[in-house]
């Protein structure tokens, strides 16, 4: 997408936008291919459209890239997906150094693999100085699961005297979420692909005035076309917050 | 007028031009979009149609097994006109529905519930029907639901698991482990009258496409469907939506 389309669609973009990257092994059932090529396709689509959202305006892009459910998958399913986040990691590292993107991990760190553990906190390290564009990659997160671990947080600031019973308050509970490292916490427009019409535990509580928009086509076929539909359909949209027009 | 001046300026003119020829671009997009949204629709308005006058069989008997608990989310606009609810529930009770939480987010259906138990045949409190409710015949449940029941209940919830986390007895790093966990903040919702009972699918009622902060702890893995406004519900829609629910298969991440 070149400078002056994204001169032109930049009326109302959305500042932070949330992907569920719903689909890849149907799409590789359809064709034939085994479940590793369809996360192998996913992997480069979720680039090339972080590329577009960022060339767009948006400030955020989060990936759900793998819940806390998906550890009940097959074991070399699980395997090959820890195995193409190194390896997404380690080649996209320039991209992100050139188009200074600050990535962040979010989620339950304790049983992704040591070597992928490392090299996150290396490309977090890298890229923290970047501003303007935040890349969120949501491993082994749960909604739920980033609920508690902020009722936790809270829990030892008060036992640690740093703040009051008091103090507690929605305020509060938002800046111990894990989205706390992004300018714009909340999503406003949230993807999810192939269909299905759920956000699977997924930002529940940043999620309250979002826009869902679930089309039909599968996470490796959602290229820059079908982003711009998103887009639109967004633009069309009267976000009113649950206050009265 | 130098050279460099007269090529800087035809730059400009070029660039303000190709601007306007890609906004133009950008709104004929916008354009073609909308149409196809209001074909969609009208194809749908006649599909519901069809639907409500039994034409398609498929429609004729839903089984709703998998449907234990149902949720509606009315937009503020929307949510004055009780009339509309009321008869929303009564479409619900005669396709079959025994549990539906309403949800405002400002707690105006909560303030019609007398109005609506008195209006819909069959209905009752869920809270004065206890978990167990598996009512007979057209009876149906009703939970009312507002923004209180969601980050303000989880709030006081948290804050119940904090005062026990405070009060015992623990080692100096303990982090909270054994007292922040998902049955712990489950019971400790319902101490507070945050009934946590999980809807199967959600229908939305508005011209917005988001849940209007429906308690976020319930949403995990719930059906999220944008039914229009309730001005202009159809018989037909709802049917549908129910129907096509009951064919949805979950792996839950798995």
């Amino acid at each position: 997408m070149g400078e002056k389309e994204k001169r032109a669609s930049n009326r109302k973009m959305p500042k932070h936008v949330a992907v569920i990257l719903d689909g890849n092994r149907r799409w590789a059932e359809k064709r034939g291919l085994g479940t590793s090529e369809g996360h192998e396709a996913g992997a480069r689509r979720l680039l090339e459209n972080a590329k577009d959202c960022f060339a767009m305006g948006t400030n955020t892009i989060s990936l759900f890239a793998f819940s806390t459910e998906n550890w009940e998958r097959p074991e070399d399913e699980v395997k090959c997906l820890m195995a193409l986040f190194e390896k997404q990691f380690r080649a996209e590292m320039p991209f992100f150094q050139r188009d200074k993107i600050k990535i962040l991990v979010i989620g339950n760190r304790a049983k992704i693999p040591e070597s992928l553990r490392g090299l996150i906190e290396e490309v977090e390290e890298a890229t923290k100085s970047y501003e303007g564009k935040n890349l969120i990659i949501a491993i082994d997160y749960s909604g739920r699961f980033d609920i508690l671990q902020a009722c936790k947080s809270l829990a030892t600031k008060v036992k640690d005297g740093l703040i009051q019973v008091e103090d507690i308050n929605e305020e509060a509970m938002e800046k111990e979420l894990l989205t706390k490292c992004s300018e714009f916490p909340n999503p406003d427009l949230l993807i999810r692909t192939s269909g299905e019409q759920r956000i699977s535990n997924f930002f529940l509580w940043q999620s309250a005035y979002t826009e869902l928009y679930f089309p039909t086509v599968l996470w490796p076929d959602f290229g820059e076309a079908e982003y711009l539909e998103a887009l639109t359909w967004y633009q069309q949209r009267q976000r009113r917050f649950g206050r009265r027009v | 007028m130098d050279l460099n001046q007269s090529i800087r300026l035809l730059s400009s003119w070029i660039g303000q031009i190709g601007d306007l020829g890609l906004n133009l671009l950008w709104r004929f997009i916008h354009i073609v979009v909308s149409l196809w949204y209001i074909v969609s629709g009208i194809f749908e308005a006649i599909e519901s149609y069809a639907i409500s006058l039994g034409l398609n069989k498929k429609y004729s008997s839903i089984d709703l097994e998998k449907l234990r608990c149902l949720a509606v989310v009315v937009d503020i606009e929307a949510v004055q006109d009780v009339a509309k609810v009321v008869e929303l529930l009564q479409w619900l009770t005669t396709i079959g529905v025994k549990q539906v939480g309403l949800f405002d987010s400002q707690g105006l259906l909560k303030k019609s519930k007398d109005l609506i138990l008195e209006t819909v045949p069959g209905s009752m409190l869920l809270e004065e029907i206890g978990k167990d409710f598996s009512p007979d015949g057209k009876r149906i449940a009703l939970e009312f639901i507002s923004s209180s029941d969601n980050k303000e209940a989880v709030m006081k919830a948290a804050n119940i698991l904090l005062q026990r986390y405070l009060k015992s007895s623990h080692p100096e790093n303990d982090k909270g482990e054994n007292f922040f966990t998902e049955s712990h903040l489950n019971e400790a919702l319902g101490v507070v009258g945050e009934n946590v009972h999980v809807p199967d699918l959600l229908l939305v009622y508005g011209p917005i496409r988001s849940h209007l902060g429906f308690p976020a702890w319930r949403l995990r893995y719930t059906e999220i469907v944008h039914m229009g406004t309730l001005k202009y519900m159809r018989y037909g829609s709802l049917l549908k939506a129910i129907h096509k629910f009951t064919g949805v298969h979950q792996n839950y991440g798995t």
